[in-house]
């Protein structure tokens, strides 16, 4: 062997991918015939085992073609192979290598042969028993458990729980769900301040929840959800927990001779003047049914005046989808402020209960004007604009009012306790209704039928609170113990005892009910799904297709969107990205929040309206709002909401790859990068992920001459000239090259500065294509690439466990069986609910 | 522990919170604290900086005392006396054995390991590392304080892509087992809450204290009588949880035996903007935490490994990952060492900020090591060699600072990690891969 042939060997096998689970299965009918054993062993002998033998081990690999005989016996290692075959990655480029058909008649043959293998002898993969739920899944199940749809900021469950941490894209993964003392801390201050709320807690503190606007975020357009007439501001959805004073305060810019306004679920219930003598001069003021604003609260609250601006927090932070944690804004805040005069104060009486409270500036002619003539820029000037809301409360508790939460909790009301009584021990009738209330939550909370011994958990709580207080004070505090139960916090399953060790078995009604609950509605089942399962009527297939069916077409399956889809293609990214201010100043908030808008509204669409999943790739519509259409450059798309946009014929835009989310976050701060493209086309499209770049890369020129750079393309083909880099890279890169028309945060460009953009790019194999619409071409080639792709990562995100290569059958599996739907969302959500990993688990031992 | 809140005014507070310029929030509380006698007592702080450091601007010509500061130490000419530079350490555990968890998340996950992370590709295990040095000082030195210690964290953990998926491994430096990180917190608030309560009046934090500790006490029994009901199978989650309990358990029990009679300051509400703003509200935080003897180990990332931070206000609009893969252009190569200084420039910040704080014969920082590095040697070529690594304080004398050590290249990092332990009285045989002790830092050696 010539030493460039071993060298050659040695640098390619970079591109040897670490492969769990593989794609590529066509439904049985279409199977081309089979290679006999004899014939793959050839084709593998002439194209393979020229570097992939005993002696060189090129990439740590080494293929035997006898071992065809027995593909079982190896099954990882021809998973990897199976991967190699049907994204044609191997061999090399450069290497000689088989027609099309060969390839597919390799790769087929071992898929039939690992297939057979893995259903006569099923791997199942190691779960641990308990599995703690994700934030987002806590979020959900209080939701769901207590009807509490907003939660005010302060107790937004961002901000209450810490993240979780990620694996190869999903955070629900059960080994990886940690819990130390610092969660423990935070579970038990998660659950006595959501108790309070959900109650309705009389005695509960103030709460100060401060929402921002972001300062280059423009206010000369109507806010989402806010009146017609209005202009600017902000819409805050929030739980308020009583009946009571609540105080909205108002930071505005300099905005003399505008008209503030204040609403409620839409009504108007303050108007003020913000004169030329600034606020607190004439004001129109609290229309009837408001308090009286010459009785204040007797103690005037002093609330805590936001400390800086410009941190990420677009309008959206309101409904806490934002994150606490989020990015930092990592921008200068507050550039061409005028100075801001003292904050308004609006005190509001206001019931229990979900509220829509809209701050916004009354829209004036002249308002428009001005915006319509004033060039787009980052900052506001001195156009009108509010800062931030406050909204603080309770003062002056009136009552615990009727909320949905209250109603969702108490299935019963003793007649002895109208909410208050007095404190003291509990009578008989009012046990038997804690009894109730709590045996409904318990059901709920653990997901499985309530016993005495859950009961017997949370009773004391309840008599000690009843002790100190009212009835509802003891219900609050039986939630607040139950709310830090092991039972709540953790999916538990049990091994039953006459199941020996490492034999499958088939996981109860219940434990299925909470694994699709967890898999479709990132929540606890509801009622309907519990009762289901506690009949023993789940395990049916007809019954478990119809909840299945019925739980998609359920508005908490928005889930599969903003949990599994958002984490899945890397979206949730978006809130960390902070592109160059210089070079992209008209990237703000508002541009941000429309990318991630358009894309769950995109995907929502594709999965609810029973599309094929490909649409995800080769759609010709998206949704745009003004904001975003203009970014695009689409032209007579006005107003701040979205609506379908439906584009001709071989159009750039439409499908994910057209997507300003998809585009930025696949960008560095200054630049386009085609590797970073390439990569997440490759690991989140085709699942065909390149290892990590090797150690010490050696260094690139990156002048032609001196004081002559590079362009980004001359500087890429360099990079790929290197052979450590050329395996991987001559994947990677001509995909990006294609994307190359998008800039850095997806907007449409013909030059990159001086260089007119060269879009074209050619795989190893020798396929050529140009542009987005050349390589969506190129991607839908073969569909069962992407389509896999989104099988293997919903089995991952449905078991919440990383993939083995003996998950590759059932990734399979599922294809064939969503085929004839032409790939629907159902159809493959069916196939993995079918699976066996789905439905049984592995006895475990020590 | 309870706190006795006198509230400065607010406006004094926020404004320091919201601005660049290093007002020092919490010092109108020292005079309070020092009023109180603290005797001096051993504290650890691990700060770690990630995509390694432009070495020729950070490692010093000279050796010894009185060595020459680089431009990227230059933040610390106050405080010369107070720090030491060591070089030529190494955690070649880092290095890949060709597996795929990645250069940059082993950087992270060696350093205080000395342990080269686990690659999950394979089946069966999904992660796996060791104690870190912080948590096993926290057993000989922070069982009894209020708080066993904190973890930070002013770089957001990452809600996207890692070298490989293993996130999980670059979001802390702290272990509390071979399968269990602590996560880190970034909001000062919350941390805040965490060391000095949620207001309300004393007697209402001693209820709010007895109502956890009931909730504690009762969860502690369901979760053992769940463990049992389980079977053969694998309960180590439910473990993680009963320890956790526990834990909180002692910490409200401490709390409750240790009262402090300290001046705070106002609440924070928000992370503030600025990268330099929060960084130093952390630091000022920990440095209150440390004075009033709340907790004694602390471990911050001051940096995350790939991260996507950007640095406009020091002329770096790029990613500092990005930046880090210089490829030798001498603009990147000046935005790196811009990155390494600013970050010098606020660990500087905490040092002085400790300095003022006076102890016994002299400061907080006098009887703290604050160990300040990465796993990381240069990040444009991925070694794990040369590591950043400085050191401040001296733990009351047993360090003798103000020097540059120069070692053998490669010198495994473990055997400083060693002889930070048998500082701290954890005396062990090996750690990591380490093959031996450093001595020369110790004053007696």
């Amino acid at each position: 062997m010539s030493y460039s042939r071993l060298l050659r060997c040695a640098v390619l096998s970079f591109a040897v991918a670490l492969a769990t689970a593989t794609p590529g299965a066509q439904s049985p009918a279409a199977l081309p015939q089979p290679a006999p054993a004899a014939a793959s062993a050839t084709l593998l002998k002439q194209y393979c085992v020229t570097c992939h033998n005993e002696r060189l081990k090129t990439g740590g690999f080494v293929i035997d073609p006898a071992d065809v005989a027995n593909v079982g016996s190896g099954a990882d290692r021809w998973e990897k192979v199976v991967r190699k075959l049907r994204t044609q990655s191997m061999p090399p480029p450069g290497a000689p290598r088989p027609d099309a058909a060969s390839y597919d008649r390799v790769a087929t043959f071992l898929e039939t042969e690992l297939d057979r293998t893995e259903a006569a002898r099923p791997h199942l993969g190691k779960l641990p028993l308990t599995h703690r739920l994700s934030r987002t899944e806590y979020r959900n199940a209080v939701r769901d458990l207590l009807a509490l749809e907003s939660l005010p900021r302060e107790v937004s469950i961002d901000y209450l729980l810490p993240p979780d941490n990620i694996s190869s894209g999903f955070d629900n993964i059960a080994d990886l769900l940690f819990i130390s003392p610092s969660n423990m801390e935070r579970y038990l201050d998660a659950a006595r301040k959501i108790s309070r709320l959900a109650i309705g807690d009389p005695a509960m503190p103030v709460m100060v929840n401060i929402y921002r606007l972001d300062p280059e975020h423009p206010q000369d357009e109507r806010v989402d959800e806010l009146p017609f007439g209005t202009r600017g501001g902000i819409a805050v959805r929030s739980e308020f927990p009583v009946d009571g004073t609540y105080i909205v305060k108002v930071e505005v810019g300099a905005a003399n001779g505008h008209d503030l306004e204040v609403t409620v679920d839409g009504e108007r219930v303050a108007l003020r003047s913000l004169g030329s003598g600034g606020p607190g001069a004439p004001s129109v003021d609290a229309p009837p049914g408001q308090p009286d604003p010459s009785d204040p609260d007797p103690t005037p609250p002093s609330v805590d005046r936001p400390a800086v601006q410009g941190r990420g927090a677009g309008p959206t932070d309101a409904a806490g989808s934002g994150g606490a944690a989020g990015a930092r804004g990592g921008r200068a805040g507050g550039r061409g402020r005028a100075a801001a005069p003292p904050p308004l104060e609006f005190p509001l009486a206001l019931k229990a209960g979900p509220k829509l409270i809209g701050v916004a500036f009354v829209q004036r002619t002249e308002a428009r004007d001005e915006a319509t003539l004033r060039p787009r820029m980052r900052s506001r000037g001195t156009q009108p604009a509010i800062n931030s809301v406050t909204i603080s409360g309770p003062y002056k508790v009136t009552g615990t009012g009727d909320s949905p939460s209250r109603r969702r909790v108490f299935v019963c009301r003793p007649t002895s306790a109208k909410g208050s009584g007095e404190a003291g021990s509990s009578s008989a009738e009012e046990t038997a209704c804690a009894r109730r209330i709590l045996s409904t939550l318990a059901r709920r909370a653990y997901r499985r039928p309530a016993n005495e011994t859950d009961l017997r958990d949370l009773l004391p709580f309840y008599e000690q609170g009843r002790k100190q207080g009212s009835f509802d004070l003891g219900i609050q505090k039986a939630l607040e113990r139950l709310l830090v139960s092991p039972q709540f916090l953790f999916r538990i399953e049990r091994e039953p005892a006459n199941v020996a060790t490492a034999t499958a078995y088939r996981v109860s009604d219940l434990e299925l009910a909470s694994r699709l609950s967890f898999f479709i509605w990132s929540s606890i089942p509801d009622d309907e799904l519990l009762d289901a399962a506690s009949s023993g009527r789940l395990k049916d297939p007809k019954v478990l297709e119809q909840q299945v069916r019925r739980m998609l077409a359920d508005p908490r399956s928005e889930s599969l969107v903003t949990n599994f889809a958002a984490q899945w293609l890397y979206l949730r990214d978006i809130s960390a990205k902070l592109p160059d201010e210089i070079l992209f100043a008209d990237f703000d908030e508002t541009l941000r929040n429309a990318m991630q808008r358009e894309t769950e509204l995109f995907i929502g669409s594709v999965f609810r309206e029973n599309r094929s999943v490909l649409d995800l790739l080769r759609a010709n519509y998206t949704f745009l709002n003004e904001r975003l259409a203009r970014h695009y450059g689409v032209p007579n798309i006005k107003g701040s909401y979205f609506r379908r946009v439906t584009f001709p014929e071989g159009s750039v835009r439409g499908g994910l790859l057209g997507q300003g989310s998809v585009l930025t976050i696949t960008s560095y701060s200054t630049r386009t990068s085609p590797v970073l493209r390439g990569k997440w086309v490759l690991e989140n499209l085709l699942s065909a992920a390149p290892p990590p770049p090797p150690p010490n890369v050696p260094s690139l020129n990156t002048e032609k001459a001196p004081g002559k750079p590079l362009t980004l393309r001359e500087a890429m083909i360099q990079h790929r000239a290197s052979p450590a880099c050329a395996g991987c890279h001559a994947r990677m890169d001509p995909i990006g090259f294609a994307m190359e028309n998008f800039d850095a945060v997806g907007r449409w460009r013909e030059r990159d500065g001086e260089q007119p953009i060269d879009a074209t790019g050619t795989f190893p194999e020798g396929t050529k294509f140009d542009g987005i619409p050349g390589l969506k071409k190129e991607l839908l080639r073969q569909p069962e690439q992407f389509v896999g792709t989104v099988a293997e990562r919903l089995l991952m995100y449905a078991v919440g466990r990383n993939l083995q290569y003996y998950d590759a059958p059932t990734v399979r599996a599922a294809m064939r069986e969503a085929a004839p739907a032409d790939y629907t969302l159902a159809s493959l959500v069916l196939g993995i609910v079918k699976s066996r990993p789905f439905q049984m688990r592995e006895a475990g031992g020590e | 522990m309870f706190v006795t809140k006198k509230s400065l005014p607010r406006r004094t507070f926020l404004r320091a919170m919201g601005t660049t310029i290093a007002l020092p929030f919490l010092d109108a509380m020292v005079p309070a604290l020092s009023a109180r006698a603290l005797k001096p007592t051993p504290r650890y702080g691990f700060v770690y900086i990630a995509n390694g450091v432009i070495q020729n601007l950070w490692t010093p010509a000279t050796t010894g005392a009185g060595f020459d500061l680089t431009p990227t130490l230059q933040p610390f000419a106050s405080l010369r006396d107070k720090i030491s530079v060591l070089s030529g350490l190494s955690h070649l555990q880092a290095d890949t054995f060709g597996d795929g968890t990645g250069d940059h998340p082993r950087a992270t996950a060696v350093w205080l390991t000395g342990v080269h992370a686990y690659d999950r590709a394979q089946p069966g295990v999904e992660v796996k590392l060791a104690t870190t040095v912080d948590q096993i000082l926290v057993q000989e030195i922070g069982k009894t304080s209020q708080i066993p210690s904190i973890e930070m964290s002013v770089d957001f953990p990452t809600q996207g892509s890692c070298d490989s998926g293993d996130c999980f491994y670059v979001n802390t430096v702290s272990w509390r087992n071979e399968t269990t990180p602590n996560n880190t917190e970034s909001h000062p608030r919350i941390l805040f809450e965490r060391l000095f309560g949620d207001g309300g009046s004393t007697e209402a934090r001693l209820a709010r204290a007895r109502s956890e500790g009931s909730i504690l006490d009762s969860v502690r029994e369901e979760a053992s009588r769940v463990a049992n009901s389980l079977g053969r199978g694998d309960k180590n989650k439910l473990h993680e949880y009963l320890d956790s309990v526990r834990e909180v358990e002692q910490r409200i029990q401490n709390a409750e035996s240790q009262p402090v009679d300290i001046e705070l300051p106002e609440r924070p509400t928000d992370i503030p903007s600025s990268f330099d703003a929060h960084t130093k509200l952390m630091f000022d935080l920990q440095a209150l935490a440390f004075q009033a003897d709340i907790t004694r180990v602390f471990s911050m990332i001051m940096s995350r490994e790939l991260s996507t931070m950007t640095f406009p206000i020091i002329g770096v609009p790029e990613q500092h990952h990005g930046v880090s893969h210089h490829r030798n252009d001498p603009q990147l190569i000046a935005k790196k060492a811009r990155i390494d200084l600013y970050q010098s420039q606020l660990f500087a910040y905490f040092l002085e900020k400790l300095q003022s704080m006076p102890e016994g014969d002299g400061s907080v920082l006098d009887q703290s090591l604050l160990l300040y590095g990465g796993g990381m040697g240069d990040g444009n070529m991925h070694r794990h060699s040369n590591l950043p690594t400085l050191m401040a304080g001296g733990l009351g004398g047993k360090f003798k600072m103000g020097r540059h050590l120069q070692y053998t290249l490669d010198t495994p990092m473990a055997n400083l990690l060693l002889t930070i332990m048998d500082s701290g009285g954890v005396h062990l045989e090996k750690f990591g891969d380490s093959n031996g002790r450093i001595l020369e830092p110790l004053s007696v050696s």
